[in-house]
């Protein structure tokens, strides 16, 4: 194979895997960066994606132990991938308000130790939920037909059509998100938050409307990375975790509250996941630990950072 | 453990706050947790093996103490001096593996076992701690948590020859103790009632000698100095202290006490799993410790009986176990903060009130 | 002090418990910490004869029913495998205690429980996870009590079980594992194997592959990073070259990768003419339907060492023309194979697979044995087992040995077929190529292969 198609194979193959720990580790930094608000619970929207969209998209199977108890059977809207993907962001923007309203809000005052804690203990109910309701097993979230196959990008190599689908799903929503936090008043006021901290906690803008919407935001595009991700990832309920931590990685390599860090750093770990995998296999789960470790340790801030919470 | 207090009628309130007062004298001794320690590991597994609903068994109780033994080390960071790690599986599992490879290379001896587990576990929160600790709030979260999963997968890809990776690791072999009390033996008689045989003792003894030691420390000036870094760090440092090499020395004691806690655990199952190495497992002691109750020494222990207790023998019963563990700690974080050992003192100091309250 | 040498730490502590029953009552005098006289604290033994053998593991049995631990993956990647073995159990139980199945078939069983004990069982979910599997197992014998558990999928699994029966005193009758280990370096002689393993997977496909796709080929493998692809890529990468292939790269993966694209890039990038895919259960579903997707059966021939039903029917068209080996097969024409497969179909209303055979078989084969036996006393049990040869299986004439407690039998090499020709209702994805027979085409003797470092450990009753 040429030189040229190796180093197509190898971006390819790197933003397919970045494309979902960007989606959910922008609402992360956006949280974290803004509302100085650590949200472990982040990773249940990702989940609401999977599981919802599945039920969306094709039919979900209830088959854990309480439904069983209740004789609850299958649920399926059959509506096919791009319903579930255009649904799904509404509903998640929803779970998302409710969840700043009722769960993030009474926590802002008190240690991140606490809202750690909490948010953890919210990831886990919903898991758990998952499972008694749903069941443990995997289920399989089918790619949809016209993604099926392989395109031959002819000198460049051949790929799976899946992968490239992603990428264009996920650059359509990042680029949405940018210009709308860039361009709007809602973006300002987040632009604001991140920049001076102190202002914002001294007028109490954290409640008012800008910084609710950003919340739900954040939460409609880790549901946007439950349907994207669904056919690439196992359907099971500890996959919430699974994006969370790498997510997590993201955003500490990238910078919190920035939209173009979360890119950054989530091209940079897709990139020393993929280089590692095909050059020491045993040691590409290493590596991006190892990255987010050094680069926390060098520029705390992260890469694109300007801001460190709560130093 | 107010029984005798609390059942004094009304008539001898006089004599009621008297003895109250003697009773509080003794348990602010330092002896008196190690003697309830000491009453605790006889009494607990008659009750615990014989318990009306589901029954314990033995095994049970050993594991009990030994995740105790990890969570009031833990206790000892978070609850004392406010830093919640998620990544203290390294220090369970790198200990838990030491043991294993020292047992399985060098020596079967228990005592040598632990003691090599130990300052493994010393020696990796020395490195981990230097790192982390440079960065405060939710980046020591998550620097924790990212060194804990880096070990956990060079455990399991790079260095699988060594570790047996998904495998386990299996080849650990346990001598008997101090070269001659196979731990397998029993004691006859009262002794065999009281202390079942020497395996027991092994467990048994190191959860009294790890709740006096966490006493030792509570109650030393260095306890009361990781309370003041919880309760206000700028304060302390006003003080002139070094707040980090405090910090550094609570994250260290709190690995020792967890690389104990690990190779006693490879003792007792005789196999070391990946999964020790796992975030689940430092989600499990996070989860153990807040339940019972943080900033407390039998918190931790409080914990772990019920969160054992639950997964393995409610688990049976209830498939569900995991969710209604979760409902509990995100109540407890939410509304009682203290845990359940803090809702039982609690309950207590009410009663109290009450019988004091008479006495107006 | 009491003495006891033979008796697991468990059996003391378990007296102890009782122990400290009485003890609570009022300490009462002198009681034994351990050992003691067998049924000492037993209470009235059924058929069994309690007094016949000392107290071992979780014998003798308390009450008038025989636990069983059936412990297998009913979350993660090999999940669809332990659902269909879970359900031959829950059969096999009902059949001995009710009748049916093989236990008409087979003079040693008498349909009214085993050996004068009703049957009883206890489920647990192992998640594919050798750690998860073994406290699961604890579970079993310490609060169940089981005297017998089984299960597998995932060697890991199966291999971390059977070390905790040997230390335990307590059989573990394996299910699924076909890792060379479980029966060589890591074998006890608590565990015993039905199913066949790596090795003599590489024994039936050498011939059969390497003249089908021509000589001097150069192969790629990818396996999952545990004890069953280590040995299972080390036995092809052994029986290929020695057919004169040649290997280019054999690349390990985490079991339970969700995502192969980036390792089948690198494996098509490497120019082999074969691709060797050596995953199991939902992970060699997800890697061969990926390459497929990818287009990689374009350019090399695609060899899936370990095959089953739900595997194929996870993976659909794309294992068309590929080459596997499996243990059995529900169309095979034989009357074992029928009684079987017939009883599961009226019973679920689908066709067993094999690891579902490898269920029911060893649950058979344990409640047989213990009647010949005449007792639950487990090192009696194994004695039965070992050296036992049978041909009413299925797949015709079969010997546990007792070397090394690795089965001696047939193998199936099979080939996938095209979605048309699959047929979901039958369990028919794939045709029989040839059932490689022992000993002419697989086995090997007890001290070559992965016999040679098999020791099996104590009975327990030395």
């Amino acid at each position: 194979m040429s030189v040229v198609g190796s180093v197509v194979g190898f971006m390819i193959q790197t933003l397919a895997v970045s494309s979902i720990y960007i989606l959910v580790a922008i609402g992360l930094s956006i949280t974290l960066g803004t509302l100085k608000f650590v949200n472990f619970a982040h990773a249940a929207m990702y989940l609401a994606g999977v599981y919802i969209g599945l039920g969306i998209a094709l039919e979900l199977q209830f088959s854990g132990d309480i439904a069983r108890s209740i004789g609850l059977g299958n649920v399926g809207l059959d509506l096919g991938f791009l319903a579930a993907l255009a649904i799904i962001p509404i509903i998640t923007f929803g779970l998302g308000l409710l969840m700043e309203r009722f769960v993030a809000r009474p926590f802002y005052d008190r240690p991140d130790t606490d809202q750690i804690l909490v948010t953890f203990g919210i990831l886990l109910i919903v898991q758990e939920l998952i499972r008694a309701f749903v069941g443990g097993r995997s289920l399989t979230f089918s790619r949809p037909a016209w993604a099926e196959g392989a395109i031959s990008l002819g000198p460049l190599g051949t790929y799976a059509s899946w992968r490239l689908a992603i990428i264009g799903i996920t650059s359509v929503l990042v680029l949405a998100v940018y210009l709308y936090i860039e361009y709007t008043d809602v973006g300002l006021a987040v632009r604001a938050g991140t920049e001076d901290t102190e202002m914002v906690n001294l007028l109490g803008v954290r409640a008012t409307r800008p910084f609710l919407v950003i919340f739900g935001v954040g939460s409609g595009l880790a549901g946007a990375a439950g349907v994207v991700g669904g056919p690439v990832f196992s359907v099971v309920p500890e996959v919430g975790v699974g994006v969370l931590v790498p997510a997590f990685l993201v955003v500490v390599v990238g910078g919190v509250g920035s939209i173009v860090g979360s890119v950054v750093g989530g091209l940079l770990i897709g990139a020393v996941e993929v280089g590692l995998v095909m050059n020491a296999p045993t040691w590409s789960s290493v590596g991006i630990y190892a990255l987010a470790a050094v680069v926390l340790l060098v520029r705390p801030a992260g890469l694109m950072g300007a801001v460190e919470v709560d130093e | 453990m107010s029984e005798q207090t609390e059942a004094a009628t009304p008539g001898e309130s006089a004599d009621a706050s008297g003895l109250l007062d003697r009773w509080d004298g003794l348990r602010e001794r330092e002896s008196f947790s190690i003697a309830g320690a000491i009453a605790f590991v006889v009494v607990f597994p008659m009750i615990f093996t014989n318990l009306p609903a589901y029954n314990g068994y033995m095994s049970l109780v050993e594991l009990i103490y030994i995740w105790a033994i990890f969570a009031i080390g833990f206790d000892l960071l978070l609850g004392y001096t406010g830093l919640l790690s998620f990544g203290h599986a390294v220090f369970w599992g790198g200990s838990a593996y030491a043991a294993g490879l020292f047992s399985a290379n060098v020596s079967g001896e228990p005592l040598l076992i632990v003691l090599v587990a130990m300052v493994t576990a010393i020696v990796l929160a020395l490195i981990i701690g230097i790192l982390s600790l440079r960065r405060g709030g939710i980046y020591f979260a998550i620097l924790t948590l990212a060194f804990g999963q880096m070990m956990y997968f060079i455990a399991l890809g790079p260095l699988g020859g060594i570790t047996g990776g998904e495998d386990g690791f299996t080849g650990v072999t346990v001598d008997p103790l101090l070269g001659a009390l196979e731990l397998g033996t029993g004691f006859a008689g009262v002794l065999g009632t009281l202390l079942h045989d020497i395996g027991y003792v092994l467990f048994a003894g190191f959860f009294v000698l790890a709740v006096a030691a966490a006493v030792r420390i509570v109650r030393s000036p260095y306890g009361a100095i990781f309370q003041a870094i919880a309760e206000n760090e700028q304060r302390v440092r006003f003080l002139g202290l070094n707040v980090w090499r405090y910090k550094l020395a609570a994250f260290v004691i709190s690995g020792a006490f967890a690389g104990v806690a690990g190779g006693l655990h490879t003792i007792h199952a005789q196999y070391v799993a990946v999964g020790s190495l796992f975030w689940i497992t430092s989600g499990d002691i996070v989860i153990i410790t807040v339940l019972g109750g943080i900033g407390s020494i039998f918190g931790p222990v409080t914990g772990t009986i019920a969160f054992l207790y639950v997964e393995n023998i409610v688990s049976g019963e209830i498939a569900f176990w995991l969710l209604v563990l979760g409902a509990l700690f995100v109540t407890v974080v939410w509304l009682f903060p203290a845990g359940i050992w803090g809702i039982v003192t609690g309950i207590r100091s009410t009663v109290r009130e009450q019988l004091l309250g008479d006495d107006s | 002090m009491a003495e006891n040498d033979t008796q697991s730490r468990r059996d003391v502590l378990k007296t102890a418990g009782a122990a400290g029953t009485v003890g609570l009552a009022g300490l009462a005098g002198c009681l034994e910490g351990g050992n003691g006289n067998g049924n000492g604290n037993g209470n009235g033994n059924g058929g069994d004869g309690g007094s016949e053998y000392p107290a071992l593991g979780n014998y003798p049995i308390e009450g008038d029913a025989a636990t069983l631990g059936f412990n297998v993956p009913q979350t993660g990647p090999y999940q669809e495998e332990g659902a269909d073995e879970l359900r031959a159990y829950e059969l096999a139980a009902d059949h001995l205690n009710n009748g049916g199945g093989w236990v008409d078939l087979w003079d040693d069983l008498s349909g009214d429980g085993v050996n004068g004990y009703e049957i009883d069982y206890e489920t647990g979910d192992t998640a594919t996870d050798a750690d998860t599997a073994r406290e699961s197992a604890s579970r079993m014998i310490e609060r169940d009590n089981a005297i017998m558990y089984s299960g597998g999928s995932s060697s890991a699994t199966a291999i971390a079980q059977q070390g905790l029966a040997q230390q335990e005193n307590v059989l573990f009758m394996c299910c699924l594992t076909h890792s060379n280990d479980t029966t060589g370096g890591d074998c006890v002689r608590y565990g015993f194997r039905e199913m066949f393993n790596a090795y003599m997977t590489g024994q039936a496909l050498a011939p059969i592959v390497t003249e089908e796709y021509g000589d001097d080929l150069e192969f790629y493998q990818l396996y999952a990073d545990y004890t069953w692809g280590q040995t299972q890529q080390a036995s092809m990468r052994q029986f290929f070259e020695e057919a004169g292939w040649s290997e280019v790269d054999s690349v390990p993966t985490p079991l339970g990768t969700d995502d192969y694209s980036t390792f089948l890039q690198e494996a098509v990038d490497s120019g082999a003419d074969v691709l060797f895919l050596n995953h199991y259960g939902l992970d060699g579903s997800n890697s061969v339907s990926q390459a497929v997707d990818q287009g990689i059966n374009e350019d090399m021939e695609i060899v899936v060492p370990l095959y089953n039903v739900p595997m194929a029917a996870g993976a659909g068209g794309s294992i068309e023309g590929v080459f596997g080996t499996d243990g059995w097969d529900a169309n095979l024409d034989n009357e074992p194979t029928r009684v079987f497969a017939e009883a599961f179909e009226e019973e679920y209303g689908s066709t067993p697979s094999s690891p579902a055979r490898l269920a029911y078989s060893a649950t058979m084969q344990y409640a047989a044995a213990v009647e010949r036996a005449g007792t639950f006393y487990p090192p009696e049990v194994i004695r039965e087992l070992e050296g036992y040869e049978w041909d009413n299986g299925g797949i015709g004439e079969e010997i546990m040995r007792e070397c090394d407690h690795q089965t001696m039998r047939d193998i199936l090499v099979v080939r996938g077929l095209s979605e048309e020709e699959q047929d979901a209702e039958s369990g028919r994805y794939w045709e029989v190529v040839e059932q490689a027979s022992y000993p002419d085409a697989v086995g090997y003797e007890c001290d070559s292969g992965p016999a040679a470092e098999c020791e099996l450990g104590e009975y327990g009753d030395e």
